[in-house]
């Protein structure tokens, strides 16, 4: 008998500790493009991702659990996404996710996670619709609008620049940016000389550069991503072409200097990494990046870091409460995380300053931050 | 549930879409690189339709209506081109498409048109929809292979030029087989924007024609069940293939090549050879 | 000086476009397959040329050599992907070839990364000044300039060797040649070989003018060749040049004048479909 009871109990133990093992991992959605044209920005944002993962669960996890992360690769497609975004609701059981991916298939996934009640993070992509889906979506970077404004006082106001031609990428990325920095510009005096776009596909902008020399500005205000800024800031400069270039967070990559060599001297972007920022949480995580993945940092790994650190925190303090909860704990939002201090207004949109950076000795560096709150504030609905 | 649901609702989109293009390539002989334009007319239309209040029924025929204008136009087109230039014209129809959509802000520019409601069936009422009018294009197209237009596009298909000779009026037929064709993909348009909820410039564009394509060959040009199991596959292939996550699209690539190398009839070819095969025996 | 400017550039495009679609040509006129998976040599071509260049520190010597190597490459691929299929429909190969370079861009993806490549030391940084006011980068002026060399030498080996000979021969009638005793199976060797070798001299073009090589470059490449080969008339080798500069150079002024309205790819479709319903044969087709 005795035996038989000891048996039971150890039974009874193992099991328990077998099952709860299994409930141990919080389980967190990531969708991101690992393949298709977009491959190159979801490997950056898998990696800066796994690595808060890596460091939140080498800290203890959360409430002694730990955080798994469930990727499924969307090929930055929403027709991918939105069957990701119901796979990961219906069976793999997600308690929230984040969006590392491109702007359209955050978007269509939002509504499937806002119907659900589970919490869905925007990590970089600036769709202004992406967080109207409801009040379960938030996003941890800047609408474009607002960056493009940013944009407008860095050269009219900071650095005295007013003559300006603009080249806009043509998707929504390019068109949002420009957008706000027109919005803005003539209140900083800038006058708009010439306006040019070019599609995501080109990499050649002979014709680009011709008018713009012809055009003869104070500063050229380009949008694109690092394989569209790198040879065209390549192209302008072997042209003979010195005026300033202002760009965005599109740039701010390592690859953007390797491609534009040392044309890229000098050139300066809004974004929300600081380099040379002393804050801890900015450093550890360049320091970490760079370890863990032999690459220097981009914003689209700090992004993805930054969202998986606001979840985490979220639902550190939620504990094992519903989503509802998480929700609202996220909404509560008080991080610093390495893009600065993260917290939601009631549309789930992220109020902080705007980084500024130039590219110096082959590094991007501080340049200035702009902190104008009127300015820069994000859209409420 | 849901995800299920999901995966069937997009198949049989895609089914519908991929009969139709079938209708023009398969019954037809004409080989459209730009289909994928004609579903982003409709899908486009119905997207205007319903943010603008409209139900979501009432958008479908305007959906239709609208892609088959545009079939027409390119239909006449084609006419006077050559079978070769036939493909690349198609194809510079749905990049202007694209290029063209993407600079209209009242479709949404860039952004394309999102926050579109969900369905008033409901997701499995929606499901139906789509497999009802899956299943009613499939028995149309049936239909009409074994009629008398049939046989004259056939031989259409076959020999242009000797079809001709014998009296048939080629313009004639080909403009009806772009047009049921094109319009029949406005429609699955109109259902793909209910399905995803969300329209951009980069959803209609040569990758999607292209695929579109693969489907029809490899189900089998011409053969409509062939077509349709493809389609029902190669649309949700990806999602089948998460697994293989880093290598999807080369094994998609792969499994195509493999196909035309060594199956170029398709999967009706194989499953037709493979019965005569089991006929031969017994 | 603005509108010779941008004419030039529309000539430094037009070159590249050339070289890319020539090798297309080539194998329409010879097989009447429409080789999309040529735009995979393009790619490999401009990977090889970064990738020696940075090794060896000599551009000419890389461009040399992806030459040699892609126009080997390409006879591999007719080996592989066309001569099975040569008695099947056209679009069959269609198909095939599309796969091909579906497949051959993660293939790029998969080794070399989704960053892409660089110069460590870009080439023909620096431009020249004529005549007060017309700039010419010393890349672009070199690409003109190897394009316009490549051309001549080809149009000299078709015309003046017997090799050349004997392959127009083929491509206008392959009977009538076999029955001369030509060797039609190398002549469709050395057809692949030219036309790859090309594309390759483009890819690498292209990564010096940009400084950059991605796994995707080739996806633009893929459907704009058949665009100008069609525009200049299937088959035609003039038609091909004549289309690839006037694409270029619409290229060139649409994207500064009316970029807002149409994108530089919807700009060449619909100059080709213009073109197309008043000369449905295209610029130099056969009617």
């Amino acid at each position: 008998m005795k035996i038989k009871s000891k048996l039971m109990t150890a039974t009874i133990c193992l099991a328990s500790i077998a099952s709860s093992s299994i409930a141990d991992n919080i389980k967190v959605g990531f969708n991101v493009p690992l393949t298709g044209f977009a491959a190159a920005d979801g490997t950056s944002a898998l990696n800066g991702a796994e690595l808060a993962v890596e460091q939140i669960n080498t800290a203890g996890g959360i409430n002694g659990n730990m955080m798994e992360l469930v990727v499924y690769d969307d090929q930055a497609s929403p027709k991918e996404a939105v069957p990701i975004a119901q796979k990961l609701i219906e069976s793999d059981n997600v308690v929230a996710a984040v969006s590392g991916s491109y702007s359209g298939a955050t978007r269509a996934a939002a509504g499937i996670f806002q119907e659900s009640g589970v919490p869905y993070i925007s990590a970089y992509a600036i769709h202004p619709d992406i967080t109207r889906a409801g009040d379960y979506v938030f996003r941890t970077s800047f609408v474009g609008e607002v960056q493009g404004r940013a944009g407008a006082k860095l050269a009219g106001e900071m650095l005295g620049l007013k003559k300006a031609v603009v080249v806009t990428l043509q998707n929504d990325f390019g068109k949002s940016l420009v957008a706000g920095f027109k919005e803005v510009s003539a209140n900083y005096g800038i006058e708009i000389v010439g306006e040019y776009e070019y599609s995501i596909k080109d990499r050649q902008f002979g014709p680009i550069v011709s008018k713009i020399r012809a055009d003869n500005p104070d500063v050229i205000y380009a949008t694109g991503y690092f394989f569209t800024a790198g040879p065209l800031v390549s192209q302008l400069r072997a042209a003979g072409i010195n005026t300033t270039i202002i760009g965005q967070e599109g740039y701010d990559s390592q690859k953007f200097i390797d491609i534009a060599g040392p044309a890229a001297e000098g050139t300066i972007i809004t974004t929300s990494l600081d380099r040379d920022s002393t804050a801890v949480e900015t450093q550890d995580f360049i320091t970490a990046f760079e370890a863990k993945s032999g690459n220097k940092t981009d914003m689209v790994a700090a992004s993805a870091h930054t969202a998986i650190k606001v979840l985490a925190a979220a639902l550190q303090s939620s504990g094992d409460a519903d989503k509802a909860a998480l929700r609202d704990a996220i909404a509560g939002t008080q991080l610093t995380a390495s893009t600065g201090e993260i917290s939601f207004n009631g549309l789930g949109e992220v109020q902080k300053s705007v980084q500024v950076q130039v590219v110096k000795d082959g590094q991007w560096h501080h340049h200035s931050v702009i902190h104008d709150a009127a300015l820069l504030a994000p859209p409420t609905e | 549930m849901a995800y299920e649901i999901t995966l069937i609702t997009t198949m049989a989109i895609s089914i519908l879409f991929a009969l139709s293009l079938n209708f023009i390539t398969g019954f037809c002989g004409q080989i459209s690189l730009g289909h994928a334009a004609f579903m982003g007319v409709g899908a486009y239309t119905s997207a205007v339709m319903l943010k603008a209040g409209f139900p979501f029924l009432f958008t479908i025929p305007f959906a239709g209506t609208f892609a088959g204008l545009l079939g027409i136009l390119v239909g006449f087109a084609s006419l006077r081109v050559r079978h070769d230039f036939l493909a690349i014209t198609t194809m510079g129809v749905v990049f202007l498409f694209v290029g063209l959509v993407r600079q209209q802000e009242f479709l949404g520019g860039e952004i394309g048109i999102s926050g579109i409601r969900g369905s008033p069936f409901g997701r499995i009422g929606f499901m139906y929809i789509c497999l009802g009018l899956a299943a009613v294009f499939a028995m149309f197209s049936l239909a009409v292979k074994r009629s008398w237009m049939g046989y004259v596009f056939a031989s259409i298909a076959d020999n242009e030029d000797i079809s001709r000779v014998l009296g048939i009026d080629v313009s004639k037929y080909k403009l009806i087989a772009f047009v049921v064709g094109t319009s029949t993909a406005g429609i699955a348009g109109a259902l793909y924007t209910q399905h995803f909820r969300f329209v951009g410039p980069d959803s209609f564009g040569f990758v999607e024609s292209v695929t579109v394509l693969a489907m029809v060959i490899v189900g089998g040009i011409g053969s409509v069940w062939g077509v349709a199991v493809a389609a029902a596959f190669l649309s949700v292939m990806p999602l089948l293939f998460q697994f293989v996550n880093d290598f999807k699209i080369l094994v998609y690539g792969g499994l195509l090549f493999c196909m035309m190398r060594w199956a170029p009839d398709g999967l009706a070819g194989i499953v037709s050879r493979w019965i005569k095969r089991l006929r031969s025996t017994s | 000086m603005l509108y010779l400017e941008l004419f030039f550039q529309g000539i430094v495009q037009g070159s590249i476009y050339a070289l890319i679609a020539l090798g297309l040509t080539l194998v329409y006129g010879l097989l009447r397959i429409l080789h999309v998976a040529h735009a995979a040599l393009f790619t490999l071509g401009g990977y090889l040329g970064v990738i020696i260049t940075n090794a060896t520190g000599s551009f000419l010597l890389a461009t040399a050599v992806a030459m040699i190597v892609v126009g080997f490459v390409g006879i591999a691929v007719y080996k592989l992907a066309y001569e099975p299929l040569l008695s099947k429909p056209p679009f069959i190969s269609l198909i095939a070839s599309i796969a091909l370079f579906i497949a051959s861009e993660e293939i790029f993806r998969i080794i070399f990364g989704p960053y892409g490549l660089s110069y460590t030391n870009p080439p023909m940084q620096g431009y020249f000044e004529l005549f007060g006011g017309f700039f010419l980068k010393y890349g672009e002026a070199l690409v003109i300039a190897l394009s316009v060399v490549m051309l001549v030498i080809l149009g000299w080996f078709a015309a003046a060797t017997r090799l050349g000979v004997s392959w127009r021969a083929t491509v206008t009638d392959p009977d009538m040649a076999r029955a001369f005793g030509i060797n039609t199976q190398n002549v469709r060797y050395m057809n692949f070989f030219i036309g790859s070798a090309l594309a390759a001299a483009a890819g690498v073009f292209v990564a010096m003018l940009n400084n950059l090589v991605e796994p995707s470059m080739g996806s633009v490449a893929s459907y704009k060749a058949l665009a100008i080969i069609v525009l200049g008339g299937l088959g035609s080798i003039r038609g091909t040049l004549i289309a690839a500069m006037a694409i270029g150079i619409i290229e060139s002024f649409g994207t500064i004048y009316i970029g807002h309205l149409l994108d530089r790819d919807a700009l060449a479709f619909a100059f080709l479909i213009v073109v197309l319903m008043i000369r449905p044969q295209g610029l130099l087709g056969a009617k």
